[in-house]
């Protein structure tokens, strides 16, 4: 674990709220509406901590705990991704389950801190996230094999570092699949438009939103952050996928990283201007349609 | 072996002295003990001499030995028998009296011993005699509750199931044995077999994966397994679950060992079977609202799981690629361990709660979070172990199998395709980890469903000791893989017939790491809580309601119910989910059927009965129909004769 990657970690940790932000901004630029400013996000978390805490009569400790297990989870699952496209700081053959799960355990913390409060509409809300999540799951690890046969590793740092920057020539129709499957994913893991949408204000037809209802203060804004860091972590996926910078510099590297970033909040915010939000019943499908993507990925480098 | 037997014998006397309750905590510890030093001595490389019984013995010499196969499953034995029998000490306290609760306690006791004989046996003989016994003491604590019909039903299909399991053994003993023309059935003896002719192989492998796929409750032989878990007490539910279905793993891994590769034809089917049983025992685990029965069908999932590795080692075996196979039977011997510890678990929390409760439907309860807090705790470590999460075991004994597959897939030859397999595993844990949301949220969380008899409160130490040791053996395997993970490659090593430490080293080196990684997790899980707690001390939180969308006066009937929630899954699988929805303009509710038992088995045994009743026309007891028949039957002989045209 060099310093250097440490150091990588920290600036995404920092940049992360402002990833939502580019997203909501440019949403904002193309449906003719000057929006909140692109650093929103860090003025409502500062605002957030420093509230008082209100907490339902119904609720035990898993209520608290929920927020504070999902954000340490993703911090951790960052700890796996090699931002400087070669290493990350921690890897281990099969740590791709690790990763996984780690998200998994994110979701079972906030899923189960949701319907800790007894709210039929925290309910609702649960029972919409695991199901979305038993489709994006699979779809998840499908492109993680087709990315383990390109680059020949069972480890994050091989399938989206130096490894993959060498598949690239070879595999290059491949991989462009696996970056599209990703990015539906990302959509569809950090509930924006078609899967869900942020801007909504009414609970039935929430998902994210209804589970931390009754969230509030700094419980809130460790939540909002994990949101923000979770949608940063796919978006490093997709760009590692996509722009493999092993050639390159540390710092170049980096700097091509957040540009990548950049361009990705960019395209959800185009996507969030163009597309309505598919129906509920419909997600199923644009997740397996995203899988069948993946699909073709894997047997191009099967066959 | 000595010691071996020495602990059986403590058991058994254990059961015997049943009616003295500190007494039979002594002996039974004891024996326990006295029987896992040596798995776990075996598990970390020694060797243990084999027990002879010869010559007098039928069938060959009576062997008994203790490898690392025998030690994996005997230590899941030992460790979950003990906590059950313990469990089941004050779980059947109130029935004193009413019931036979000593030889409840003395049947559990016979049960536990015969199981570690059957893993334990290295000749046909007595694993068969083990077998049987192991069948009949469980059918006999399924029924302990006789007075309800739905559990004599259980009991009548479980006990025809797990019979025509054992008929089949009989025939694969019989054709395996019969290759050479000789008596002797020890293991040895089968294993030293000529080459079999590519049809005996295929008989020989087909036998044994229907019968011990009728023992481990793989889809399409599960139908009895929700219906006697969720008939048995809950003690008994959890080593059923957590065991006894494991010896059709056991079997599966030792007809490897002595068969040799199996055919690649009968690795894919092992990996579609896994695959078939993962997916759809979750999904119908979802459509439940019997919290036993619910569990009894993740022990239909986590078999797939199991399967899933048992198969891809097969294949490695198959296709020559000692890596894929070790590491395959090696996730698929400590899943076994991990699924023990962790269902077991979870059937002794829920038997808890519906000891205080009442009940078993999960729509009824909610919000026993806080009368019943180390039941919730250790629950929750139970279902976010089966689910798979990190730092738990489940996670560890999942990534084994992960690794295998995900080899697999860069293995090149046919076996490539085993890898898409990947998929199927991570739709069973995120499906899984849906149901146990469910399950948690309803149970546990949120508010009462209904007002209850009597105000639920926690269970008496006795049923949260072996809970707290269950849960903290599931932590601690979680948390030190590095020190499971090479005893399970030794396994694995062993059924796929290569020197230990030879082919599993990728696997061992990525253990540390892994360790690492667990540990850090766990580390920063608890500085985080840490964090939050000295952070959040300003001022004190104030208290609430729950927002009701303005709506101020909640009603439990508001509380979103297991159906609701699992519905949009369900609606997704529609038929295959084995759910029967009944919506009217007020009501919405599901109904879960078992697709095999209640739209395949019973009709079509209703259909013979029925075709029965027609042949009873041709028996009405009138002496000159008899002979009516007698000359029908000469008269049909002779044209026979007649028209095949010669003298026999």
């Amino acid at each position: 674990m060099t310093a250097e990657a440490l150091i990588a970690l920290g600036l995404l940790g920092i940049t992360a709220p402002a990833v939502p932000g580019i997203a909501v901004k440019t949403k904002s630029f193309l449906t003719g509406r000057r929006g909140p400013p692109v650093l929103q996000l860090y003025a409502d978390l500062a605002k957030l901590i420093r509230k008082g805490r209100v907490y339902s009569r119904t609720t035990t400790p898993i209520f608290r705990a929920g927020p504070v297990i999902a954000l340490a989870s993703l911090i951790v699952a960052a700890l796996f991704l090699p931002l400087d496209g070669r290493e990350a700081p921690a890897r281990f053959a099969g740590d791709l389950v690790a990763f996984a799960g780690l998200l998994a355990l994110a979701r079972f913390a906030l899923v189960l801190a949701g319907l800790d409060t007894g709210s039929s509409f925290e309910g609702l809300g649960a029972s919409r996230e695991v199901t979305i999540a038993s489709f994006a799951e699979p779809t998840m690890f499908l492109c993680f094999v087709a990315l383990v046969l390109a680059a020949g590793d069972l480890s994050l740092s091989g399938m989206f570092g130096a490894p993959l920057a060498a598949a690239w020539p070879h595999a290059g129709a491949s991989l462009s699949l696996v970056g599209v499957s990703l990015f539906v994913l990302l959509l569809a893991e950090n509930s924006r438009v078609p899967v869900d949408d942020p801007a909504t204000h009414l609970e039935l037809t929430m998902i994210h939103e209804v589970i931390v209802l009754d969230h509030g203060g700094p419980d809130l804004a460790l939540i909002l952050y994990g949101g923000a860091l979770k949608l940063t972590l796919f978006g490093v996926l997709v760009v590692s996928v996509l722009v493999p910078r092993a050639g390159l510099s540390g710092l170049a590297a980096l700097a091509l990283l957040f540009a990548g970033l950049g361009v990705v909040a960019l395209a959800v915010g185009v996507v969030e201007s163009v597309m309505a939000r598919v129906r509920l019943v419909r997600v199923p499908q644009l997740l397996v349609g995203a899988a069948a993507l993946a699909l073709v990925a894997t047997i191009l480098q099967l066959r | 072996m000595t010691l071996v037997a020495v602990g059986l014998t403590l058991i058994l006397l254990a059961g015997l002295a049943a009616s003295r309750e500190t007494l039979f905590r002594v002996l039974l510890s004891a024996g326990c003990v006295a029987g896992a030093i040596p798995a776990l001595a075996v598990l970390s490389g020694d060797t243990v001499r084999d027990v002879r019984l010869s010559p007098a013995m039928p069938f060959g010499p009576w062997v008994f030995g203790l490898d690392a196969l025998s030690a994996v499953f005997l230590l899941a034995i030992l460790s979950v028998g003990a906590a059950c029998a313990f469990y089941g000490l004050t779980y059947l306290a109130h029935e004193r009296g009413r019931r036979a609760v000593g030889a409840a306690h003395l049947l559990l006791a016979v049960l536990v011993a015969s199981l570690s004989l059957a893993v334990v046996a290295r000749a046909a003989l007595p694993f068969l005699i083990a077998w049987e016994v192991m069948a009949v003491a469980a059918y006999l604590l399924v029924v302990l509750e006789h007075e309800r019909r739905e559990v004599r039903r259980a009991g009548m299909i479980y006990v025809v199931a797990t019979h025509v399991g054992t008929l089949l053994l009989f025939a694969l003993f019989a054709i395996w044995g019969g290759a050479g023309g000789a008596t002797d059935l020890s293991f040895q003896a089968l294993a030293a077999h000529p080459p079999f002719s590519a049809i005996r192989g295929g008989m020989i492998l087909a036998v044994a994966l229907i019968a011990f796929g009728l023992k481990t409750g793989a889809v399409p032989f599960h139908f009895w397994l929700p219906e006697a878990h969720a008939a048995a007490p809950a003690h008994v539910s959890a080593l059923m679950s957590g065991v006894v279905i494991k010896m059709g793993i056991y079997g599966l891994l030792r007809t490897i060992v002595l068969f040799g590769a199996p055919a690649p034809w009968w690795g894919w089917v092992v990996l579609a079977l896994g695959a078939v049983s993962g997916v759809l025992g979750v999904v119908w685990a979802l459509a439940q609202h019997d919290i036993k029965r619910l569990l009894a069908f993740h022990s239909v999932e986590n078999v797939g799981i199991i399967m899933l590795g048992v198969g891809a080692g097969a294949l490695g075996l198959a296709y020559g690629h000692p890596l894929i196979a070790v590491l395959g039977f090696a996730g698929a011997a400590l899943h076994t361990l991990n699924h023990a510890l962790f269902k077991s678990l979870l059937f002794l929390a829920a038997g808890s709660v519906i000891h205080t409760t009442g009940t078993r439907e999960i729509d009824h309860l909610g919000g026993l979070a806080r009368p019943m807090p180390a039941t919730t705790a250790t629950f929750l470590i139970g279902s976010a172990a089966i689910v798979g999460l990190p730092p738990l075991n489940g996670f560890v004994s999942e990534w084994v199998v992960y690794q295998a597959l995900l080899r697999g897939a860069s293995a090149g030859d046919a076996l490539r395709f085993a890898g898409l397999a990947v998929v199927v595993l991570a739709f069973i844990g995120a499906l899984a980890l849906a149901c146990f949301v469910k399950v948690v949220g309803v149970l546990y969380l949120g508010t009462p469903r209904r007002a209850l008899a009597t105000a639920p409160r926690e269970s008496a130490a006795g049923m949260i000791r072996p809970l707290v040791a269950l849960a903290a053996a599931c932590v601690v395997i979680g948390l030190v893989p590095i020190a499971v993970v090479p005893p399970a490659l030794r396994v694995g090593s062993l059924v796929a017939g290569i020197p230990a430490g030879t082919a599993g080293l990728p696997a061992a080196a990525a253990a540390g790491p892994a360790t690492v990684f667990t540990v850090a997790l766990a580390l920063s899980l608890f500085v985080a809580w840490g964090l939050y707690v000295a952070f959040g001390r300003r001022g004190q939180p104030a208290q609430s309601a729950t927002w009701g969308c303005g709506y101020p006066s909640p009603t439990p009937r508001m509380a979103y119910t297991a159906s609701s929630f699992a519905a949009p899954l369900l609606d997704v699988f529609r038929s295959f989910a084995g759910v029967r929805i009944h919506r009217t303009a007020q009501a919405f509710a599901t109904h879960a059927v078992d697709p095999v038992l209640d739209e395949v088995l019973v009709p079509a045994w209703r259909g013979v009965r029925s075709g029965a009743a027609w042949l009873r026309h041709a028996q009405r007891g009138g002496l000159s129909q008899y002979l009516l028949w007698v000359g029908a039957a000469v008269v049909a002989s002779l044209l026979y004769l007649l028209a095949v045209g010669r003298n026999p």
